[in-house]
């Protein structure tokens, strides 16, 4: 396939439409909202640690209406909650994970030209771009930026005399989330469209690697739960603009007695966790995806149990649909629901045991290549590990009754978002950076990124499970108005001391990640030895992909030591040999 | 290259039809569990809503009538743009539903509003936002047909414009029958 | 001016990286190495640190439990909360077990496996049904114990018998708690939020005759082991209460009336003696609720029958502080 149009600086580096160049949009945005995200976690950690500290760098950033004389206003912490909240669940761990690796994969691990439609792929960046400049320009509104927590209840986010943030900050969050939500859409249209149909010659669904179907779940997983988001602050927009009564009733705030009567905000708490809890899965599907790949990769051997593998990823996904209740176990709502949810939230961890076995399986008798990406890889299992058992404690209602909203829930999903699936997106990165620039990041570098993030990042999040048993809630500006909390500030010292030191780490990933676009070593088309069809693409990166014919697939993605080859590999383009048996 | 693009077009309607979908269940489940509680009022359906009914199913049959007349390489113009009138009539229809509430007291927000009234409003308004998506395409289709672009090979246009408005048709008729039992 | 400095600083640092990585790279050209290229020595290396990291990790984390359990709260003083207590306790240990068999595992197998010349190519092994089916059921059967245990605790406390219950109303606002004790006729007065205005902050119906006796008070006392049914609700946003020595916790919505029964096990009395003199029982906020979500507080006490019934007999009714001044 050839390109006739001239190539302008705007149609290859801004309105592409080229999968690649897509794919390294969501990824640079989603880093850069990643560091400020990160920085604002820096900035409120500051202020736990050391409550009525003064701190220059507060003011600094934040200005002295939002910290007069280096201390931070209790109505900028819940911003910054917020916001921290809202930009590493959507922006980085959704847009940037899931933006980056399906646009950048899909058309090179399927054997296609590019997406089925390129047009609405861009629109899909598009909108995440304008999404992105809506909420960042909701950090500068005058009322401050949305300051209910990323989770936006009513009748504190329909409110501004509640708090502040309710204001204007809270209306450009919603129109930002509710572009944000079109993006993914857009976006989710294409990755289930072009791998059920583009697919090259040979390629059938059993022979998709991994990465392949846990992005293909991953998007319908969205398709089906972000629309009910959308509905949800559909009618939180109405509440908040309009007068009408969906969430609110009972009302008096500010000395004024509301009109709303009949409204529940219980409702929109079903409705945002019907969305919610598939949009954990959302990000944490992805990374399973690629740590299955760079395990395979690293360890010379096929993933363990590739169709269990599949299964447990179904599973997973049809799973996460019925466990929303658990995030509500304390609303009132009726026991009965709450037994419901208990017994399919456990149910969970089977599937998700089961993939932990496997990945143990695979790494077993390996030949373990020790890559960065193969340390996150490994890093990506140990973490899942924890917070996966911590899960446990929380899905069992009985016990969610002390644990709610206190640090232990806070230690739980960081370790499992925060951590596991961001050192999926560190791998993903590491791994295919070759593929993307073709050029190497700097391995130095990648370990020493790798191990004080791997220490930092448990320094910092599983102290935070004595926190929550010790009754610390979650969402406090300051743990010194209960007595009853003055023996945790070690703890609290500990923790923000670690995430100084992971926070700035980051900066030499950062730092690797451009230097080595534009200096790194240049990389073979297939430095890491690998089976799947990207590495059989030309290190120049072409519109099309393939310069001539797309490759034919004779086998699955894991003949990796397999008995009788000549080498530890054999990529899925080779046929098979004479008397040779496909897995 | 027609007929993977053929398939892929669709596909990718069907999937953005899901997503739609999806949206309205969030929607009707809200009815759903607000219905339950106290202080839900019953609503005459305005007279309007049946007659929208009518008009946009009618404008469906008229697009099956299109298509099958491009099939066999017949002019499907006048079917097409028949379809785009009845769908402005749908559209006008809504319009006049919604004045016809706010004559009969039953308002949006404010004095005189309340749950039920408030869902009636945003249910149909957000079909309403959806059908002029489904406008557009007609639009577009009709001047197509108008230009004689559609062949008896390719009429691409046509299917995709039918199923989505299909779709909007078949979302109508089940908000409106669940909001009809809803609010009686 | 500092801002300048520190911004000069910040690329004079970027660029001292940039120059020493290309020494490193041109270096390298000059041992015709690649530079980037993992060799098996960097896979003894990175193995043998991983096991050493590892290792460390779950020493740190021996270390956490032994230096931190006395951080945490003490047995509950309620009776749902022992179980609570049990339960937490069995889920634990089996997590705590489950941790410290695949952990070690990860990082031994990272260690054992990596690439050298004496482990030069791996073992294509692709899968074992039977593994899977053994590493399905056991889970299973696991964590079917761990449901049937957790749904009959779940069933004691959100089906405990609330027939003898003091009825005890907590009302939260932005930022404090009221309380309102139903009175000699156990049944809590009608309110409305309509009627909030002046001394009658709870909106409590006047004209109700159930309303009279009911006691409203900014700190709650409890007779030691009778059981109490809190009923909750809020003036303005979602607030939680939250009692964590009795192991009590429900959100308090605006419009709705929530409730959550339990039965005090321990005075404060004992409780000072148990964990010191400054030992009070408090119920936090635990939703958040805006700029003082962390200051909304409320003493709780919990005393023997004789004190409660003592100290409940100073109090003022409703009838006595809000109806007879209207």
């Amino acid at each position: 396939m050839s390109d006739h149009h001239k190539e302008t600086f705007l149609n290859k580096y801004v309105f592409s439409l080229d999968h690649k160049m897509i794919a390294k949009q969501f990824l640079i945005t989603g880093m850069l909202m990643g560091i400020i995200g990160m920085l604002m976690s820096i900035l409120f950690r500051l202020q736990l640690s050391n409550p009525g500290e003064s701190f220059a760098v507060l003011e600094w950033f934040l200005g002295s209406k939002w910290a007069p004389g280096g201390i931070l206003d209790p109505n900028m912490y819940l911003s910054l909650v917020t916001m921290h909240g809202t930009i590493l669940v959507f922006w980085v761990l959704t847009a940037g994970l899931t933006g980056t690796f399906a646009n950048f994969l899909i058309p090179l691990q399927i054997g296609a030209r590019d997406m089925a439609s390129g047009f609405l792929n861009m629109l899909s960046y598009w909108f995440f771009f304008v999404a992105t400049v809506v909420l960042l320009c909701s950090l500068f509104v005058e009322t401050g930026p949305a300051s209910a927590g990323w989770t936006i209840y009513p009748p504190l986010s329909a409110l501004p005399q509640a708090i502040p943030g309710s204001g204007l900050g809270q209306d450009l969050w919603l129109v930002a989330i509710a572009l944000f939500i079109v993006s993914s859409l857009l976006g989710g249209l294409n990755y289930i469209v072009t791998i059920l149909n583009l697919r090259t010659k040979g390629m059938s669904m059993s022979r998709l690697p991994l990465t392949m179907w846990a992005i293909l779940i991953t998007a319908i997983l969205g398709v089906l739960s972000f629309p009910v988001l959308l509905s949800a602050a559909l009618l939180l927009i109405f509440d908040r603009s309009f007068g009408t009564s969906f969430y609110l009733s009972d009302i008096i705030i500010g000395g004024e007695t509301l009109h709303n009567t009949g409204g529940s905000p219980v409702l929109f708490e079903h409705l945002f966790w019907f969305l919610g809890h598939p949009e954990v899965y959302i990000i944490l599907l992805p990374s399973l995806g690629i740590v299955s790949e760079v395990m395979s990769v690293n360890s010379r051997k096929p993933i363990f149990g590739y169709k269990a593998m599949v299964g447990a990823m179904l599973a997973i996904a049809f799973l996460s649909f019925v466990v929303w209740g658990h995030h509500m176990f304390i609303t009132g709502m009726d026991p009965f629901l709450g037994s419901v949810f208990t017994f399919t939230t456990l149910l969970i961890a089977i599937p998700s045991a089961v993939k932990v076995f496997n990945y143990l399986a695979t790494l077993w008798k390996g030949s373990i290549r020790f890559t960065p990406a193969m340390l996150f890889t490994i890093g990506f299992v140990s973490t899942f590990l924890t917070g996966g058992l911590t899960g446990l404690i929380l899905g069992d209602s009985a016990l969610d009754i002390n644990v709610h909203d206190t640090y232990f829930v806070v230690g739980h999903f960081h370790i499992v978002m925060g951590l596991s699936a961001i050192y999926g997106m560190f791998s993903g990165v590491y791994h295919w950076f070759p593929k993307m620039y073709g050029r190497m990041m700097n391995k130095k570098l990648g370990y020493l990124h790798f191990w004080v993030t791997f220490i930092s990042a448990y320094g910092v999040f599983f102290p935070m499970h004595f926190l929550g048993l010790a009754g610390l809630p979650r969402r406090y500006y300051t743990n010194s108005a209960f007595p009853m909390f003055d023996g945790l500030s070690d703890i609290n010292e500990i923790i923000t001391f670690f995430a100084i030191i992971g926070g700035l780490v980051q900066l030499v990933f950062v730092f690797n990640f451009f230097y080595s676009i534009f200096k790194g070593t240049k990389a073979s088309s297939n430095p890491w030895k690998a089976n799947t069809l990207e590495w059989t693409t030309p290190i120049e990166r072409i519109h099309g992909n393939w310069p001539g014919e797309i490759p034919e697939v004779y086998r699955w993605p894991y003949d990796y030591s397999k008995p009788g080859a000549d080498e530890d590999f054999i990529m899925q383009t080779e046929p098979l040999k004479e008397g040779e048996i496909e897995h | 290259m027609s007929t993977s693009k053929n398939n892929t077009s669709k596909q990718l309607l069907w999937v953005g039809m899901a997503g739609i979908s999806m949206f309205f269940a969030g929607l009707t489940s809200a009815v759903i569990v607000r219905s339950a509680e106290h202080g839900w009022n019953s609503i005459d359906m305005p007279i309007w809503f049946w007659r929208s009914t009518i008009a946009i199913v009618l404008s469906s049959i008229l697009l099956i009538i299109a298509q099958n007349q491009v099939k066999k390489g017949n002019t499907p113009t006048v079917y097409i743009v028949g379809a785009l009138v009845l769908g402005l009539f749908f559209g006008y229809c809504q319009l006049m539903g919604w004045k016809q509430l706010t004559a009969e007291g039953m308002y949006f927000i404010g004095e005189g509003s309340n749950p039920a009234s408030s869902f009636l409003y945003v249910i149909t308004f957000a079909h309403l936002l959806h059908v002029i998506g489904g406008l557009i395409a007609l639009l577009v289709t009709s001047v197509k047909a108008v230009q004689s672009k559609y062949t008896k090979e390719n009429y691409l246009g046509i299917e995709l414009t039918s199923i989505y408005w299909h779709f909007l048709d078949l979302l109508w008729v089940y908000l409106f029958v669940f909001l009809l039992y809803s609010v009686k | 001016m500092t801002n300048i400095l520190i911004a000069l600083v910040l690329i004079l640092l970027i660029a001292t990286l940039v120059q020493v990585l290309r020494v490193s790279e041109l270096l390298s050209e000059l041992k015709n190495q690649d530079v980037n290229e993992v060799t098996n020595k960097d896979n003894a290396t990175q193995s043998r640190i991983l096991l050493i990291v590892g290792t460390l990790f779950l020493g740190s984390v021996v270390w956490q439990f032994v230096n931190w359990i006395p951080l945490m709260l003490p047995p509950a003083s309620s009776v749902h909360g022992a179980v609570i207590d049990s339960l937490m306790q069995f889920t634990m240990l089996l997590i705590i077990f489950v941790f410290f068999i695949t952990q070690p595992l990860l990082f031994w197998y990272g260690y054992k496996y990596n690439k050298s010349k004496e482990n030069p190519i791996a073992f294509f092994y692709p899968h074992n049904n039977k593994l899977e089916v053994i590493w399905t059921v056991v889970p299973s059967i696991v964590l079917t114990a761990v449901i049937l245990y957790g749904l009959s605790a779940w069933d004691k406390i959100t089906n405990a018998d609330t027939t003898d219950s003091q009825i005890i109303e907590l009302y939260a606002k932005q930022f404090d708690w009221t309380a309102r004790y139903a009175g000699e006729d156990n049944t809590l007065g009608f309110s409305n939020y309509k009627l909030v205005k002046g001394p009658n902050q709870l909106g409590v119906d006047l004209t109700d005759v159930f309303a009279q006796d009911d006691v409203v008070i900014k700190e709650v006392h409890l007779a030691v082991n009778k059981p109490v049914l809190l009923k909750m609700r809020s003036r303005d946003v979602i607030h939680s209460a939250f009692l964590p020595h009795f192991r009590v916790q429900m959100n308090c919505v605006p419009g709705m009336i929530t409730q959550f029964a339990f039965t005090p096990t321990q005075t404060t009395a004992e409780m000072k003696i148990q964990e010191g003199e400054d030992f009070e029982f408090v119920l936090l906020c635990n939703k958040i609720c805006g700029a003082a979500h962390y200051n909304m507080q409320m003493k709780f006490v919990v005393e023997t029958e004789e004190e409660y019934t003592a100290w409940m007999a100073s109090q003022k009714t409703v009838n006595n502080t809000l109806t007879k001044k209207q």
